[in-house]
């Protein structure tokens, strides 16, 4: 599993996906911005380049001719795109820091950058998990019906959680209001995102293994 | 010892089927694998290193079911698909690094050798290689991880004269010692008359004869006659040309009582092919 994942890092995500979370951390730095959008770019960006990558250099086959059971090699894959998301997610987070103590004052329309907005994003990209990778473990190579339906679900997600973010006060006061100087209930939230990205990303593996198991490599 | 044995094996596609493909290969032999593009090499040796889901049938490496003992035995077989590349963009070093890890037996030394015999250089891209050192790179990996059957797509197509000259040689100095076993399927025929020591020939999907090479080219005759004699044998021939001198035909050697002015001739591994494709459109037109 760990050379399968190494395999991955060295020759399948090309480096610039690695410093990626850098840049697009760094627009976390826009004030008052719809924060949503920064993991997004992973789902738009850096998910169709790393497996548009794999499918052009023939990994599957290259993968399937190594003493590798195939349970490791999904397991390898999600593993490879967890570790993408919490790379984003992370420096974003550290980002989102910078944010609230440069501009102490602003006043937010779209979500702030506090605990509980980065357990909104890991749902969102659990969301994305479970649908994505089932539905690429159907052939394996093909990324494009995948990519699509999961972005749209993640979008879909982010969209409705900041609408009633503005539009629900309840919603708006427990992100940008009273709050978010809540540590305890900021807190939870990130906790429940965690909880929800770990099940949803398991169960999305467990789907992955079974469908992949059916794979006919070509 | 068996390195290999394929039985029954039985796949079926839209339009195509493997079908009850069996074949066996002797450890520290070279088995030639022919056959028409389309008529099923590569999805017999799909099947063996099970990368796709038979049927029905077993295949068996070093005497193990492959399915059962799929991990044990991939750190003994080395394959190489000519005309699949994987990372192209990457350093022969860089590949390397990630491959070895994957195999218990990886040999450094070993390796290294290769690189110096193969003239590799492990600066070079994949993509800066030529087909023939592409293959031999396949070559050095397999060996390096002490891989005791090779199973080779199409090694040497592509490659020039001077090129698959070489890399027959390799193999035969591979097998010299009878621990590494050979299958490789090819369509260029004469590489095998120069190599193999078993020939499977497979068409449309079914497996038409394996044997010893010089027992599987005289169990065919090559028939010349005139179009009177042609109809004498017609009925037994396997498919025939006719010529304006007469007819070119290939018959099975049991069905043919040496006679008269008939001339037979033991037919290349090539004619053997081209007559049994002959066949196959007959029977589809």
């Amino acid at each position: 599993m760990y050379n399968l994942v190494m395999k991955d890092l060295k020759l399948g995500v090309s480096p610039i996906f690695l410093i990626m979370p850098l840049l697009t951390g760094a627009l976390m730095l826009i004030p008052g911005w719809i924060y949503f959008l920064v993991p997004l770019y992973f789902c738009w960006i850096t998910v169709p380049n790393v497996f548009a990558g794999f499918k052009a250099q023939n990994d599957l086959i290259f993968t399937t001719m190594m003493p590798v059971t195939k349970q490791d090699m999904v397991k390898a894959r999600v593993a490879v795109i967890v570790i993408l998301e919490i790379l984003h997610i992370a420096i974003a987070m550290i980002f989102g820091a910078i944010t609230l103590r440069l501009y102490p004052d602003l006043i937010y329309y779209f979500f702030a950058p506090y605990m509980g907005f980065w357990g909104l994003c890991l749902a969102m990209l659990a969301i994305f998990n479970l649908i994505f990778i089932p539905m690429y473990y159907k052939t394996a190579y093909k990324y494009g019906k995948a990519a699509f339906a999961s972005i749209a679900a993640a979008m879909l997600f982010a969209g409705i959680a900041q609408w009633q973010g503005i539009g629900n006060s309840y919603v708006a006061d427990i992100f940008i209001g009273a709050g978010a100087d809540n540590t305890a209930l900021q807190l939870s939230i990130l906790i429940a995102g965690i909880v929800i990205f770990v099940a949803f990303t398991a169960i999305a593996y467990r789907i992955g293994v079974k469908r992949f198991l059916k794979v006919e490599a070509q | 010892m068996l390195a290999l044995e394929v039985r029954g094996v039985t796949k079926k596609y839209q339009g195509f089927q493997l079908k009850d493909v069996s074949f066996q290969l002797e450890k520290g032999y070279i088995m030639g694998f022919i056959g028409a593009n389309g008529a099923g090499k590569t999805t017999t040796i799909k099947s063996i290193l099970n990368m796709i889901h038979i049927d029905s049938g077993e295949v068996r490496v070093m005497g193990k079911n492959m399915v059962e003992h799929e991990i044990d035995l991939k750190q003994e077989i080395g394959c190489a698909f000519g005309g699949i590349d994987f990372y192209t963009r990457s350093k022969i070093k860089t590949l390397t690094d990630v491959i070895k890890k994957f195999y218990k037996k990886w040999d450094d030394t070993t390796y290294r050798n290769y690189l110096r015999r193969f003239k590799l250089d492990e600066n070079k891209k994949i993509a800066e290689l030529s087909t023939g050192m592409k293959v031999k790179f396949g070559l050095a990996l397999a060996l390096s991880h002490g891989a005791k059957l090779l199973i080779l797509d199409e090694p040497t197509s592509g490659l020039d004269p001077v090129a698959r000259d070489d890399l027959l040689d390799v193999f035969q100095e591979l097998v010299a010692d009878g621990e590494i076993s050979i299958l490789f399927s090819t369509h260029i025929t004469s590489d095998l008359e120069k190599c193999a020591d078993y020939i499977t020939f497979i068409e449309n999907g079914q497996i038409i004869n394996s044997a010893e090479k010089n027992e599987f080219m005289e169990s065919y005759r090559l028939l010349n006659g005139n179009e009177s004699q042609l109809e004498l044998v017609k009925e037994k021939l396997i498919s025939y040309k006719v010529n304006s001198f007469g007819f070119t035909g290939l018959i099975h050697s049991r069905d043919f009582v040496p006679s008269a002015d008939i001339k037979a001739a033991t037919p290349s591994l090539e004619e053997i092919m081209i007559y049994f494709a002959k066949k196959e459109e007959e029977t589809n037109v």
